[in-house]
């Protein structure tokens, strides 16, 4: 039995999840997406459940893309029971996705997390109303405290097994008779499909026959609904294609984008291609959907229509990908929802998004105030820890003293670390040595391989761990939502809001997770630039160059110059972006939690898929870069090498033999370091370079191309062209800095 | 008056919600609508963003943003 988690962030969702399914645990991706979500096995009541964990989502209309793959897990319906988790403190709030939830008229049942926290607060709630007036199973928990898990669960399973559907929670009245009619136009759409030819484009006929090839509807063809395999292989079925795959996503879904507006408008002439999907998703949605009615379809066609209804009113005849999508059909005329939109906003006075939006909201508010009752609320210290963590003065202060702290602990704790590291890889390849023919090329490749093991561990264990457990610590807390909250107005000036503080503070660890962490924001443009800005800052990896190279030679003043350099060169470059690419996205709106207390397993869990990401992409390049690095040694290839690139390096000053050192960096920047030892062939690198040269040569690596592996990742989440762009525009500022920074020390 | 005009501490009325589609959707996602009592807790200097208190729950709110919200003073 499959059961998916689903809620409002900070709800408390996944400390339920790592209640029941613990460490055994694992990440996926969502098909076709670097969207992650969290899924485990159960066992409750001798019964194993399948647990799917989905990313925090505040309503089915989503704003971001990890919102919206979210959304569409949940309607390709490839779960038998949701759990909607709901943060109690905050029931009226997190009561309107849970009348979303009931409008996809499938079992579910309600979690009321966090009970002690209303209680805090002085809410006092009737859970026995709330569960008559939802028409499905409360249950209430304190997941923190291992409360009402077990009871979840079980009521989920006596619903996904033996209870009917729920019905949909009717709140605009106004609206209803609208969205009832169109809902009856998407299931006559619907049961046409097996029959005649539908009226559409020949290309999207052929294209849907194509690509569905079980496209015919089960109750006609008198075979069994398809099994639920059909849905986790077909890539249609299970919702996630765009519609370069079929043409049908968009309707289904009613994504908010420009596509969405002209797909809208041609809803009729494609509603046919929609239909043999659901049915599909019917068949394996549950057993029970299909004895109960053979002709449900799902995500219910009133669903449809609410999300129809509620999607971007077109504006433009013609909107940009329409034509590509194949979705432009010749003659769209007045079309279905366009009709349904407006006489929505002649029966309201309100644009019909708006209209059920706020009638939705309306209803959570009548619901809320029948079943809780608000006292005094008790005295909260946590008011008062605001009162100076958000003051306007003195929360700029803590914020420096949080963070200074923080990353004086993190470089305490790593330098106890590395040392011991390196010195047990080093005794490594002296075993090695004495094992192996240490003329020979298997020799050479194998050391690069230790030492590449080596490099990656020692950045990995004493640097990055420790700074992403103390990260994740801070942003549990709900301290990040108050760092993006004083950082908000800094941020404009970089052309980005608070809350892409978190990416750009991830980037000081590892710029991999930093590039995956843009994904919270909602914009292309805002990922675009905090994803250049987290790449420029100097993550851990050149950290340890910047401290052992400009630290050690010129004094720890010096390596904390770079760092304010660094600061001031992101302004620049995010005030140049944000001119370039002027900011669109309508501005900050984020929940700032309560304060809580972290929970260790959420710590340790999303620790490591910040982690993985860095395992997985940098630490295999890391190692092939080393041994190549050694061949290169091996063979003598650097002389050609170190030729190429001497405009370079004599352009910057520096010795003609660090040219190699500068290509490898960008296979290993930690690396940089030991390569310039072993290209200078010494230790003692102020014996080779004066002091300004290893200042030009630091600035240089701090500056120019990121890694391998986050080029990888950014090639993943923006794209090749803008990958592109971003890493010429970073050899540019690291050139121009590096010379700034030789003329100055000329004239000095 | 706009939300962002408005003073901090009083007890406030949403009365309308400018601004397009994507505006209205993102207020909607933190449950902030036209008919809700809200009121300022304190601001951010420099143009930062608001935090309201909207039923308990606390939200950043953005100077653009709250200039999209057309507030009353409750008595």
């Amino acid at each position: 039995m499959k059961v998916a988690l689903v809620g409002q962030p900070n709800s408390g969702k996944s400390t339920l999840f790592n209640a029941v399914a613990g460490y055994r645990s694992l990440t996926s991706n969502f098909a076709g997406t670097t969207v992650e979500y969290t899924h485990g096995e159960a066992r409750v009541a001798g019964e194993v459940l399948e647990l799917i964990d989905l990313p925090g989502l505040y309503s089915l209309s989503p704003t971001s893309p990890v919102e919206e793959v979210s959304r569409d897990y949940l309607l390709a319906g490839d779960w038998d029971v949701i759990v909607n988790v709901l943060d109690a403190s905050q029931l009226a709030r997190s009561l309107e996705l849970t009348l979303e939830l009931l409008d996809l008229e499938s079992p579910l049942v309600v979690c009321l997390n966090m009970m002690d926290e209303a209680a805090r607060k002085g809410m006092t709630i009737d859970t026995r109303a709330l569960e008559i007036a939802l028409g499905v199973p409360v249950v209430e928990a304190i997941a923190a405290r291992g409360r009402g898990i077990i009871e979840t669960f079980r009521t989920a399973q006596d619903v996904a097994s033996g209870g009917g559907r729920p019905h949909a929670f009717v709140y605009a009245p106004e609206a209803e008779g609208i969205l009832e009619h169109l809902a009856e136009k998407i299931a006559e759409s619907t049961l046409e499909c097996g029959g005649s030819t539908p009226p559409m484009k020949k290309a999207q006929r052929e294209r849907g026959v194509e690509l569905l090839p079980q496209s015919k509807a089960p109750e006609e063809s008198g075979v069994e609904p398809p099994h639920s395999k059909v849905l986790r292989t077909s890539p249609c079925a299970a919702g996630h294609c765009s519609s370069a795959c079929c043409g049908h996503a968009p309707e289904v879904k009613g994504r908010p984008s420009p596509r969405v507006s002209a797909s809208v408008a041609v809803l009729p002439v494609l509603a046919p291609a929609i239909s043999s999907t659901d049915l599909q998703a019917v068949g394996a949605h549950s057993p029970l959907t299909h004895h109960q009615s053979q002709i449900a379809a799902f995500p219910p066609p009133r669903f449809r229509a609410l999300q129809l209804v509620q999607s971007e009113p077109r504006q433009t005849p013609k909107v940009k990908g329409a034509e590509d999508a194949g979705l432009q059909s010749p003659d769209p005329g007045p079309s279905f929802v366009e009709w349904a939109q407006a006489e929505i906003v002649v029966r309201t006075g309100q644009p019909a998004d708006a209209a059920i939006s706020s009638a939705r909201h309306a209803a959570c508010l009548t619901l809320f105030e029948r079943v809780a009752h608000v006292a005094r609320p008790r005295a909260d210290w946590r008011e008062q820890v605001d009162r100076l963590a958000m003051h306007p003065v003195w929360g700029y202060a803590v914020l420096m003293g949080v963070f200074l702290g923080f990353f004086r602990l993190i470089f305490d704790v790593g330098k106890l670390g590395e040392d011991r590291i390196l010195n047990l890889f080093d005794a490594l390849v002296a075993a090695l040595a004495q094992h192996m023919n240490a003329q020979g090329a298997a020799f050479a490749a194998a050391k690069g391989a230790v030492l590449g093991t080596a490099g990656a561990v020692a950045i990995v264990l004493p640097y990055l761990l420790p700074f992403l457990v103390g990260l994740a610590i801070l942003e549990d807390i709900g301290y990040l939502s108050r760092v993006g909250y004083l950082m908000d107005a800094a941020m404009h000036r970089l052309g980005l809001h608070g809350t892409a503080t978190l990416p750009i503070l991830v980037g000081y660890g590892c710029s991999v997770p930093a590039v995956m962490a843009t994904r919270i924001l909602s914009t292309r443009r805002d990922r675009f630039i905090a994803a250049f800005l987290a790449v420029l800052v100097p993550c851990s990896a050149r950290m340890t160059v910047i401290f052992a190279l400009v630290g050690f030679y010129l004094g720890a003043n010096y390596a904390l110059g770079i760092y304010a350099l660094n600061i001031l060169v992101v302004a620049v470059a995010g005030h140049l972006l944000a001119l370039i690419w002027p900011e669109i996205s309508p501005g900050m709106l984020m929940e700032v939690p309560a304060y809580r207390v972290p929970a260790p397993r959420v710590v340790a869990l999303k620790t490591w898929w910040r982690l993985r990401e860095f395992v997985l992409m940098a630490f295999p390049l890391l190692v092939v870069g080393s041994v190549v690095l050694s061949l290169v040694d091996f063979y003598g290839w650097q002389h050609g090498i170190n030729a190429a690139l001497s405009p370079l390096t004599a352009l910057l000053g520096l010795p003609r033999s660090v040219g190699l050192t500068l290509i490898f960096g960008v296979l290993r920047k930690e690396l940089s370091l030991l390569m310039l030892m072993q290209a200078l062939g010494t230790t003692h690198v102020l014996g080779v370079m004066t002091a300004a040269q290893i200042l030009i040569f630091t600035l240089f690596v701090t500056f120019y191309l990121p890694c391998m592996a986050t080029l990888a990742s950014m090639m993943r989440e923006l794209g090749w062209r803008l990958t592109l762009a971003a890493s010429t525009a970073l050899l540019a500022i690291a050139v121009v800095i590096s010379l700034a920074a030789r003329g100055l020390m000329l004239l000095l | 008056m706009n939300l962002y005009e408005a003073g901090d501490h009083a007890e406030l009325r949403i009365l309308l919600i400018t601004g397009g589609w994507e505006v209205r959707r993102s207020f909607n996602q933190m449950g902030i609508q036209p008919g809700d009592r809200v009121r300022v807790l304190r601001r951010a200097p420099f143009g930062g963003p608001l935090e309201i208190d909207n039923q308990g729950t606390h939200v950043a709110v953005g100077k653009q943003l709250a200039e999209k919200i057309r507030v009353e003073v409750l008595p």
